[in-house]
């Protein structure tokens, strides 16, 4: 059993693996904290995601571009792969399954992928339907997997209308589903107006909102564990 | 000549050569084509990208019905990358709206990127269709409107080409590969520009909204995409727009250094900043939001927010990006209503 220091040491390692993009490090940090017995949880959520958090500093300070951030969500996955089957379940209070996708005419994933991300961490069920999604097949996969959440994404204001329907059809079909919208076009009135649950008004802040709500997972985890120093 | 009897040309001609004008021009440079004018001739959206005749007669709709300063075609954003090779799906199924998307990239994979280009570009795709296209536009808008057409900027088109994750990466990682590539796309694009420009266009937009400060960094604009966007702007014959959205404050400058006539940007540029940074003279189009204010917004959202563009300073009354299509006429005639009535 590695020691408090040493668990200190890999947990840094891995924070800067995600920080400086290198995938390398990440699974050469994940497999040390496996062999070690070190926690996959802690290591992913002591590790990765505030390594992610810190990346999403660095975007929203415009040290940080998109390129960056693709690099470095590499660079989490590499190592989340490697310590994702050794976790054990967690009871956050947010678990299930979710369905996300970029609705039909829209072939830009990059911010749906990120979403994916924070899902995937938290350790959702993620039904990913890729991107130009036709609308129906939201609504069949929704019923399919009894998801209790939709993700929807368009980049483009010449795709976002599709959404609409989207939403009119899952509420009508299951008005207990919620629904998440985002992509560059969006605002708070048309999520408000269609009746989606959340929102993320724009490129930037959808990135740095999905990376925001990984930390916000991190909290939870340290309330249900009694971490919390307060 | 009066000055009250400018034709929406004579203006937006004027405009370009920095000279006065009746009014604030009110036009675009990317996509405005209108339900309402669709509706009127009886068309799908889905076919007129397909249909010279049809593409040229949606484009003169939205002038002719609602006193808008131009016409512009095509509507999507495949053309180049269809001439590319690349396969493009039009959604003929589907009762939407729905623009042209890739369905299949030309690129796909690193090794794929020292693309050549087929001999006879101008001749695929719908390269030849388009050219037809703006003739036929050019005859139904009588030499009283201005036809415009845009090209992708080189960046945007290689996002179009290959998968856009593997470009931003490769374009931090490799900066040499995806400088070559856009090297070779910057060839493309002028020469379908020059396509245009033979069928008769009054002005382009190189759009180059894959490179907004929300993706790249200004430092990556500089080094990596200005440099093809200079290349290119220096064989244009044309008035021409450089077009970025999303934030852009940082970066119009160099978008100025493009050596375009102009630079548009969209409802994220603070303008009385650019105006700042760029000085009185220089010709920025701009910057309401073509859905949330002109598709959403009431009439009187919609004044308010043009009468703000102009107080700014933008040269011409200009979205940031294509009109969505199901614009209500009322917040069509209440845009144009408001700039024929503001008093600079």
């Amino acid at each position: 059993m590695a020691t408090e220091e040493r668990k200190k040491e890999l947990l840094e390692k891995l924070k800067q693996a995600v920080i400086e993009y290198d995938e390398d490090t990440a699974k050469e940090g994940a497999q040390e904290v496996l062999d070690e017995g070190i926690n996959a949880n802690d290591a992913i959520f002591d590790g990765l995601v505030v390594g992610m958090q810190e990346v999403g500093k660095l975007f929203e300070a415009q040290e940080y571009f998109v390129p960056e951030l693709l690099m470095c969500a590499d660079a989490l996955y590499a190592g989340l792969d490697i310590l994702k089957p050794h976790v054990e379940q967690l009871d956050l209070g947010v678990k299930g399954s979710v369905v996300i996708g970029t609705v039909e005419g829209d072939v830009h994933d990059i911010g749906k992928n990120i979403v994916k991300m924070m899902f995937d961490v938290a350790g959702f069920e993620v039904y990913d339907l890729g991107r130009d999604v036709p609308l129906d097949q939201f609504v069949e996969e929704q019923i399919k997997t009894d998801s209790e959440l939709v993700c929807l994404s368009a980049m483009m204001t010449t795709t976002m209308v599709g959404m609409q329907k989207v939403i009119d059809n899952l509420k009508a079909k299951n008005p207990n589903v919620k629904i998440m919208i985002g992509g560059a076009p969006v605002s708070k009135d048309i999520a408000e107006k269609w009746g989606a649950d959340g929102y993320a008004d724009d490129a930037t802040n959808a990135l740095s909102d999905a990376i925001k709500m990984i930390g916000s997972l991190k909290e939870m985890k340290d309330d249900a564990e009694g971490k919390n120093k307060e | 000549m009066s000055v009250s009897e400018m034709s929406s040309k004579d203006r937006v001609t004027r405009l370009f050569k920095k000279e006065e004008t009746d009014r604030v021009p009110c036009f675009s440079g990317m996509g405005n084509v209108t339900t309402t004018g669709l509706d009127e001739l009886g068309y799908k959206f889905a076919q007129v990208h397909l249909d010279a005749k049809q593409m040229a007669e949606t484009a003169v709709t939205t002038p002719k019905l609602f006193g808008f300063d131009s016409c512009v075609l095509p509507f999507d954003l495949c053309v180049e990358a269809e001439a590319l090779g690349a396969v493009i799906n039009t959604y003929p199924h589907s009762e939407d709206l729905l623009y042209p998307t890739i369905k299949e990239k030309v690129i796909k994979n690193e090794d794929e990127m020292e693309i050549s280009v087929p001999e006879d570009l101008v001749g695929r795709g719908r390269v030849p269709l388009m050219h037809e296209a703006i003739g036929i536009a050019k005859k139904e808008a009588g030499g009283e409107i201005p036809v415009g057409s845009y090209v992708l900027g080189p960046f945007t088109l290689a996002g179009q080409i290959m998968e856009l994750n593997d470009l931003l990466k490769l374009s931090f990682k490799k900066a040499d590969k995806v400088g070559k590539l856009l090297e070779i796309l910057s060839g493309v694009i002028v020469k379908v520009a020059k396509v245009y420009e033979d069928a008769g266009i009054d002005f382009i937009t190189v759009r180059e909204m894959g490179a907004t400060s929300d993706v790249l960094s200004p430092r990556v604009f500089k080094n990596l995409i200005l440099p093809h966007l200079q290349n290119i702007i220096k064989e244009l014959n044309v008035p021409s727009v450089v077009h970025v959205c999303g934030k852009t404050n940082d970066i119009v400058g160099f978008m100025m250094e493009s050596g375009a006539d102009a630079i548009s940007v969209d409802q994220k540029n603070d303008i009385t900043e650019t105006r700042k940074k760029l000085g009185n003279d220089a010709l920025v189009f701009g910057n309401f939001d073509p859905y949330n204010v002109l598709v959403a917004g009431t009439p009187d959202l919609i004044r308010e927010a043009i009468t703000k563009c102009i107080d700014d300073g933008v040269s011409a009354v200009w979205p940031g990006c294509d009109i969505w299509p199901t614009v209500p006429p009322e917040n069509f005639k209440a845009m144009i209503d408001t700039v024929k009535e503001h008093r600079r």
